[in-house]
């Protein structure tokens, strides 16, 4: 069996190997998707901007959303318009950049629900849209997925597909493989049973729905075609939990998802179990915090690894999972690699799911080390948490995550890198019962946080994914929150959360530019050729998300929510305040 | 089965300004500030002067502590301090500070994402939560001005 999977593994690796370095030779100068390639690479091979002349850089137009949420996510570039999806109420808007002064083409505007507010856990953030078929599709708040038509900004469809009622939220992009958009729900804090679900691209009609807990029928495992790497045995949504406590255990759909098309897989990661409390779910629990590989085409299950067994930590698996062909240990192999909220940076073979590189990336302490043989963590005892371990102090990372799967990475082929932002906090976990009640929260711990070793709260690093060991690294003041572009130029571009948009050298790190925007960064930069043949930087400023929740007091537009700074982070509010924006910059 | 609706005097605050010396809020400090609903000529609506039977009681309180706890609240509220919800201890109220409006906001939920608990919890338990709300310490001042 495993045999057979090897050798599929090395025609497919041939018939393969040249597609990710087609698309990027053929770089249209255009940002359609939101990893601006289906390998989530986030690298744009446009070159003008190089390290002789970004200290150049100018902002050259701003536009205000209007809207003072997190503003995640990046905006799309598509026949020289601009897409900007806003947080809720999730506006979009089609700017022409043909035209001086880059005008609105249209603007639409659709219902949502605000009880949307309530249910989402943290704050009411949207990571973008994803053009195909002259169409911008994206999800709003309440749990509906739009069609816009691209030229016109008339709504072509308008389907339900998340459940408010029942703790659902749609933050996150959808993919868009052929004629399937693909989706999956927020909620891992208000006991979902978490999906991913496959629209049709001309209707919005459900096709399938995926679940990440269940039996092999829910779960859409075939015995036949289900072939996990470590992982045996039929129904292991079903045999790794308490009878019952799958049915509402998270594993929410947050995240980023990429696909190979010569593998003809779907990847993408899922989030925590619930509650917060591990003694309420003994068991292994998948496939929470795992990475599940999919056909696009009907959802089947082909392989899935689990990254944090029975998570005690809420360290959800939701980050990008970016796809490359890296030589490891002397062989060709077609990976995939995942920094995890966990601490460990992963590189894995996409075909079969077998861990090749797992180390640690930031601080961590909750693990020694990821045994390869097993692919499971060797664990520390004493940082397991539970309701009768009373508060468990100092673990690292904290829930933020070693690096937030809301700030993507970046992978240039050029240096054969990964870059990526990362937070050093570490937390206290006090867990406690919880109780599930439908339309409330279901969490159950409380985990305040402090600095990691060394003070600084965060850094942005470069990492060789085929070596699991990091190039270069630069500290920041405050955890990095931003995601990545990488340029053909040998630029990489990155923000922080008191607002300062950086250049820095792909090769080196070194400074090279810097500009302050008005609000902290959380959303991912773009690159894209103008009109004008030019090369143009976009990104959003607008503080949110997590940092909605956690900086205290950066807001300003609610006099009858006012709250004391946190204290781990008491400053951040004199560097910024909320602020929606879309910043765009040129030589 | 709702006493505030058969019991309520249907007089309500009817002084000016609104804004202070309403129903309920007389015994709060000086710092404290409630957005109060206006009422069309003066006159509240029913319910809208109702008072908490357990108005000051530490033990209702700490009931409603536990309550606060066990129906989730703190998932969003945060322990009170606030956290995907407002802050219930800052002494500033969306939608009202009053006993009455805070047991609104209670049974019948929110726009912004506020579930109704009325269907859930009977207006006694209700009055105990709006207990342990009332009891946590709003500041005096608020210092924004060094944050």
């Amino acid at each position: 069996m495993r045999r057979a999977a090897g050798i599929r593994a090395v025609l497919a690796l041939l018939a393969g190997a040249g597609a990710l370095e087609a698309q990027r030779a053929r770089d249209d100068g255009q940002w359609t998707m939101p990893g601006k390639d289906y390998a989530a690479t986030r690298y744009s091979a446009l070159a003008q901007l190089t390290p002789a002349n970004v200290a150049g850089l100018k902002p050259v137009w701003n536009f205000s959303t209007g809207v003072l949420r997190g503003h995640e996510g990046q905006p799309l570039v598509v026949n020289n318009t601009l897409y900007v999806v806003t947080p809720y109420p999730n506006v979009l808007y089609a700017f022409d950049l043909a035209k001086p002064d880059y005008p609105l083409k249209w603007k639409y505007r659709p219902m949502v629900d605000a009880n949307a507010l309530g249910i989402a856990c943290c704050d009411a953030i949207n990571r973008g849209a994803f053009y195909a078929d002259g169409k911008i599709v994206y999800n709003l708040l309440d749990g509906h997925t739009v069609a816009v038509e691209a030229a016109s900004g008339r709504e072509l469809w308008n389907v339900q597909v998340g459940d408010l009622s029942d703790g659902e939220t749609m933050p996150m992009a959808p993919l868009v493989v052929r004629n399937r958009v693909i989706v999956g729900p927020s909620g891992g804090e208000f006991g979902i049973h978490g999906w991913t679900r496959a629209l049709d691209l001309a209707t919005g009609r459900i096709s399938w729905t995926a679940y990440n807990e269940g039996p092999d029928t829910d779960v859409l495992a075939q015995p036949a075609t289900f072939r996990p790497f470590y992982d045996k045995g039929a129904d292991l949504g079903l045999t790794t939990w308490p009878k019952d406590v799958w049915k509402n255990a998270g594993a929410p759909v947050w995240g980023w998802l990429s696909y190979d098309p010569g593998l003809d897989l779907l990847y993408y990661g899922v989030g925590n179990p619930g509650p917060y409390n591990p003694e309420q779910r003994p068991g292994d629990n998948k496939w929470t915090n795992s990475v599940l590989a999919r056909r696009p085409d009907d959802g089947s299950l082909i392989w899935a690894y689990q990254f944090t067994p029975h998570d005690n930590w809420d360290y959800d698996s939701n980050a990008e999972m970016i796809l490359a062909d890296l030589s490891v240990k002397g062989r060709p192999r077609k990976v995939l690699v995942h920094f995890d909220k966990n601490g460990f940076a992963y590189t894995i073979d996409r075909s079969s799911g077998e861990v090749l590189v797992a180390e640690p990336f930031v601080s961590l302490n909750w693990a020694k080390r990821i045994d390869l043989k097993s692919g499971r963590p060797v664990l520390d005892s004493s940082k397991f948490t539970g309701a009768s371990k009373g508060n468990v102090t100092y673990i690292c990372p904290s829930l933020e995550g070693g690096k937030s799967p809301a700030s993507p990475a970046a992978f240039s082929p050029r240096t054969g890198w990964f870059y990526t932002a990362t937070v050093n906090l570490c937390m206290d976990y006090h867990a406690g019962e919880a109780a599930r009640i439908r339309g409330t929260p279901f969490i159950g711990a409380s985990t305040p946080y402090v600095a990691g070793p060394g003070g600084h709260m965060g850094t942005f690093m470069a990492w060789d994914a085929a070596a699991g060991r990091k190039i270069w690294e630069i500290k920041e003041k405050y955890p990095v929150w931003s995601g990545v572009v990488a340029t053909g130029g040998d630029l990489v571009f990155y923000g922080t959360l008191d607002g300062w948009l950086k250049a820095v050298s792909a090769k080196t790190g070194q400074l090279l530019w810097k500009f302050k925007l008005g609000s902290g960064i959380v959303g991912a930069p773009i690159t894209y050729r103008g009109a004008d043949g030019k090369q143009y930087i976009a990104v959003y400023a607008g503080i949110g998300g997590d940092w909605a929740l956690l900086s205290g007091d950066v807001r300003s537009d609610d006099p009858t929510d006012v709250r004391d700074p946190a204290d781990f982070i008491k400053d951040l509010g004199r560097y910024t305040s909320g602020g929606g924006m879309v910043w765009i910059f040129a030589l | 089965m709702v006493p505030l609706l058969v019991a309520a005097c249907g007089r309500g605050p009817a002084k000016s300004p609104p804004s202070s010396d309403t129903a309920g809020t007389t015994a709060l400090p000086a710092a404290v500030r409630y957005d109060q609903h206006i009422f069309a000529g003066g006159k509240a609506p029913l319910g809208a002067a109702e008072r908490n039977p357990f108005a000051g009681d530490a033990r209702s309180a700490a009931e409603g502590k536990q309550l606060f706890g066990s129906m989730n609240c703190d998932g969003c509220h945060g322990g009170g301090e606030g956290w995907v919800a407002p802050s219930l201890s800052d002494g500033r109220w969306r939608y009202g500070g009053s006993d009455a409006a805070v047991y609104q906001s209670i049974f019948y939920g929110r726009p912004k994402g506020m579930p109704a608990y009325g269907g859930l919890l009977s207006p006694q338990i209700i009055w105990k939560l709006v207990t342990h709300i009332q009891s946590l310490p709003p500041p005096r001042a608020l210092p924004t001005q060094r944050w």
